[in-house]
Order: C-alpha cells, then sequence, then structure tokens
C-alpha cells in the first residue's frame, strides 16, 4: 500500500466506496501495478486492487495514477509541483 | 510529487481563507454556486462552509445525477427489471431512489433479478456469462461516467454481444447551467465547475459562462484547499472586475479534456433533443441517447418504453433545493418524512445529494438557525 497519501487527492473516494460510482463526478485514483492489453491491474489509497480498462488513456506505464470511474479510466493525474496561491 | 497533502494543509486553508475575507465588500452579498454534488459533500464534510465570511454564499448545484433524475425515468428502468427474461444491473445508489411505486430493491425483493454492479463491463461480464438471458445495464451519470458505458458498449460490439442493451440516462452537464443562468429565481455572481466532468470535457464548454452572462469560473478539485483556492479564484476575478474560466485543478484536468474519451462518447451517443431534468423540467440537448450505429444495444428500443412522466410527491421539494432556491433543511420535510434512511426525493438518496449531505455533516449547525424558516 505504497503511496497512499498521494492517491487521496479525491476526497475519500476509493473503489470500494461505492457512493461516488453512482453520484457520477468522483473519480478514483488509482496506481498502476501492471498492465495487461487493453486492462491494467490498479491499487487504490486503501490498498484494495481492481482491473481497470484503460484505453481511453493508453499509454499506461506502471506506477502511473489514473483517475478512474465505473472500471474505466477517463484521465492521469500528472504531479502539481505547486499549489496554487 | 504533490497530490493531496499540500491541499489538506490547515495553515494554507486559513492563509486562504483570509485573503477571501479581504476581498469581500461588506456591503454586497456574494452567491457562488458550485455545480458539483462532490464539492458539496467536499463542503459540508470538511465545514468549508465555516471558513467562508458571512457575505459569501454558496449555492449547491445540480451536479448528482441521481437526484435530477425524474422519477418517470425510475418507473420505466423497473418495468424493464420486472421482466422474467432480464437480469437488470445498475450501480448501488440507484436501487435506494423513488420511483412512483417503489424502487428497485424493493422490486429485487419481490424476486425480480437485479444486481449491483461497480461497473458496466462487470454488466457486460454478466452477458456473457449468461447468454440464455437479457442483460440490461441501467446507465446514469455525467460526462465523467459516461466514457465507461460508451467503452462498454464499444468492447460489446467488437466481441458481438447480442443479450446485452443499456438504458440510458446520461445526461451533460452545461445544458442544465444554462438553464440556470437563465432562470429569473436565482442570482448568482460565479461558479465553482466541476473537477472530473472537466477531465473528460476539458474547461473550453464553460467560456460561454463568462462570455455571455459575465460569469466567472474556477474548475475544482475536491480536496478541502481546492475549493477554497477556486473560491478565491473566482473572488479575485469579481474584485479585480475580471471574468474569464480559470483551472484550478490542473493536475487532473487537463484544459482539453481527454479526446479519446470524448471520441469515444461522439461514436456511440448522440443528443437527445430534450430531456426532463427534476426540478429544471424539459431542457434541450441536454441528455445522450445511443447512435444509430449503436442502436441494436437501446434497452428503450429493445423493450419499447413508453417514456411516461410521473411528478414527484407532493410534500417533495428536490426541484426548488436542485435550483439552489431552497436551502435542503428549508424542505419541509428534511429530516422528518424524508431521511438517508427512509428517503423521499432523490436528493436525500445520493451521498453527493445536498440533502444527505447536509443530513450527515451539517445538520447540527443548520437547526439552530434555519429550522424556523422552513416553508
Amino acid at each position: 500500500m505504497a503511496h497512499r497519501d498521494e492517491l487521496l487527492l479525491s476526497d475519500s473516494c476509493t473503489l470500494d466506496h461505492d457512493g461516488c460510482i453512482t453520484c457520477s463526478d468522483a473519480g478514483i485514483p488509482v496506481r498502476v501495478v501492471s498492465v495487461e492489453g487493453d486492462d491494467a491491474l490498479c491499487e487504490d489509497g486503501a490498498g484494495d486492487r481492481a482491473e481497470i480498462a484503460v484505453e481511453l488513456v493508453a499509454p499506461v506505464l506502471v506506477g502511473e495514477v489514473l483517475l478512474t470511474h465505473g472500471g474505466v479510466a477517463i484521465g492521469k493525474v500528472t504531479a502539481q509541483e505547486e499549489v496554487p496561491q | 510529487m504533490k497530490y493531496v497533502d499540500e491541499f489538506r494543509n490547515a495553515e494554507l486553508a486559513r492563509a486562504v481563507s483570509s485573503e477571501i475575507n479581504s476581498l469581500v465588500d461588506p456591503d454586497r452579498r456574494y452567491k457562488i454556486m458550485e455545480i458539483c454534488g462532490g464539492h458539496t459533500h467536499t463542503i459540508y464534510r470538511h465545514g468549508i462552509k465555516d471558513l467562508l465570511p458571512e457575505g459569501v454564499e454558496l449555492v449547491h448545484g445540480p451536479g448528482c445525477p441521481v437526484c435530477v433524475l425524474p422519477m418517470g425515468r425510475v418507473d420505466e428502468g423497473i418495468a424493464i427489471a420486472e421482466r422474467p427474461e432480464v437480469i437488470f444491473t445498475c450501480f448501488g445508489d440507484m436501487m435506494r431512489v423513488p420511483g412512483s411505486k417503489g424502487n428497485l430493491q424493493e422490486v429485487k425483493a419481490q424476486g425480480a433479478d437485479i444486481r449491483m454492479v461497480y461497473s458496466p463491463l462487470d454488466a457486460l461480464r454478466i452477458a456473457r456469462e449468461n447468454p440464455d438471458r437479457e442483460v440490461v445495464f441501467y446507465a446514469i451519470g455525467f460526462e465523467t461516467t459516461a466514457p465507461s458505458t460508451a467503452l462498454t458498449l464499444q468492447r460489446a460490439k467488437k466481441e458481438g454481444i447480442e443479450n446485452f442493451s443499456v438504458f440510458c440516462n446520461h445526461v451533460t452537464i452545461v445544458p442544465p447551467v444554462r438553464a440556470l443562468l437563465d432562470s429569473p429565481d436565482l442570482r448568482l455572481d460565479a461558479f465553482v465547475g466541476p473537477g472530473h466532468v472537466s477531465t473528460v470535457i476539458g474547461c473550453r464548454p464553460y467560456e460561454f459562462m463568462p462570455e455571455d452572462y459575465g460569469k466567472p469560473v474556477a474548475v475544482a478539485g475536491f480536496e478541502p484547499l481546492d475549493l477554497l483556492q477556486s473560491i478565491l479564484m473566482v473572488m479575485r476575478q469579481l474584485d479585480e472586475g475580471r471574468c474569464e474560466v480559470e483551472n484550478q485543478y490542473g493536475r487532473a484536468v487537463p484544459w482539453e479534456g481527454n479526446l479519446r474519451a470524448l471520441e469515444s462518447l461522439a461514436e456511440v451517443f448522440e443528443l437527445r433533443p430534450y430531456f426532463e431534468w427534476r426540478g429544471l423540467g424539459f431542457v434541450s440537448q441536454s441528455a445522450l441517447k445511443l447512435s444509430e450505429a449503436y442502436a441494436d444495444f437501446d434497452a428503450e428500443v429493445r423493450y419499447s418504453s413508453p417514456g411516461v412522466r410521473v411528478a414527484d410527491p407532493k410534500a417533495c421539494q428536490c426541484g426548488e433545493v436542485l435550483k439552489g432556491v431552497l436551502k435542503p433543511p428549508e424542505c419541509r420535510v428534511f429530516g422528518t418524512a424524508c431521511t438517508p434512511e427512509s428517503p423521499l426525493g432523490a436528493l436525500m438518496v445520493s451521498s453527493e445529494g445536498a440533502c444527505a449531505a447536509y443530513y450527515n455533516f451539517g445538520r447540527k449547525s443548520y437547526e439552530k438557525v434555519e429550522i424556523g424558516s422552513r416553508r
């Protein structure tokens, strides 16, 4: 469960918290553990893992942080070097 | 690598709060709408409201797809779910959204085969595993969720899976915002734009808000400091007489959005001429249906859904709350006939619904000041 804090960018959303799924504007940040074709095994901030479809953000690399929703990655999360002032 | 620590930094939050305070004109009230239900949730969960000066009021917008779904669409889903050949699949919260004669959970208890899924891809897997049954997915959500439905349908088509269809209730965020801006009920000064919808559609679609209506916008993330900073951004715009779309959530929102996701949406969906929204009525070009190329997967066609319209229960004031005209505690049934355990209206069902957020995180502080103002 590495880098847990880095993944909690979206309030408390995790793969196990299905309330966010239906409500639909809260994506879940996950880190890519391994990639196989159009799917990637990903881990969330709580350490839970799920297979995520990654066609819409391909190519993805192990270690990248993706924003997922409904089992599909919709964006990549980039590190923000500075907090906007 | 900075993703979140800085966005929960109390010292920074106090500094931002203090700067917002310094920008307030004491003779003026500022009404800022957070469009997204996820933001409403963050505001109450983290007590953002208490960090804002009295003259700055946050108004909750229509950005919770469960909450804006009219009752007729729930009834139509239930009618499909009751068919014996159907395995009906949906996200968790949909199970409890009230239709005119009950909800999906109650229909399931009466024997219908209704299964909660985490992803439409799970529904497609169920279809693969049950070739002798018809599997229907109840699709709901803004542009954040629509790509997952689109991708699932693209995979279904590619694999030639014929026993899978989608009952499509996807909606788009821009038309209801325009409807709100045109509404005489509400005078808003600025907007906090939805974060994850914008991951898909980018920031450009909001440009009409400053250009046509003179309203500043800041697209925001979901951490407490994200919200505060976006409020500061629009307050600065108001103070300096600027009016534009700014992106506070650059770490997850590219200005142009996700072009591949947008291509996928364009292939699978087309705009409906109009769609009914709870509280807003019929809004033109505000929802998606399956395109001609995917018509074979359209559950509305497959099961000849009649398009029924059902009025909300008389006591329910979700419509006024959705438009920001009433605060949740001002609804006559808030916390009494309508609670998260036994919701009368959809705003109390969804965890991002404004009423559920108030009930769970903000209710006590409101009881003192607002209980007497219920209408």
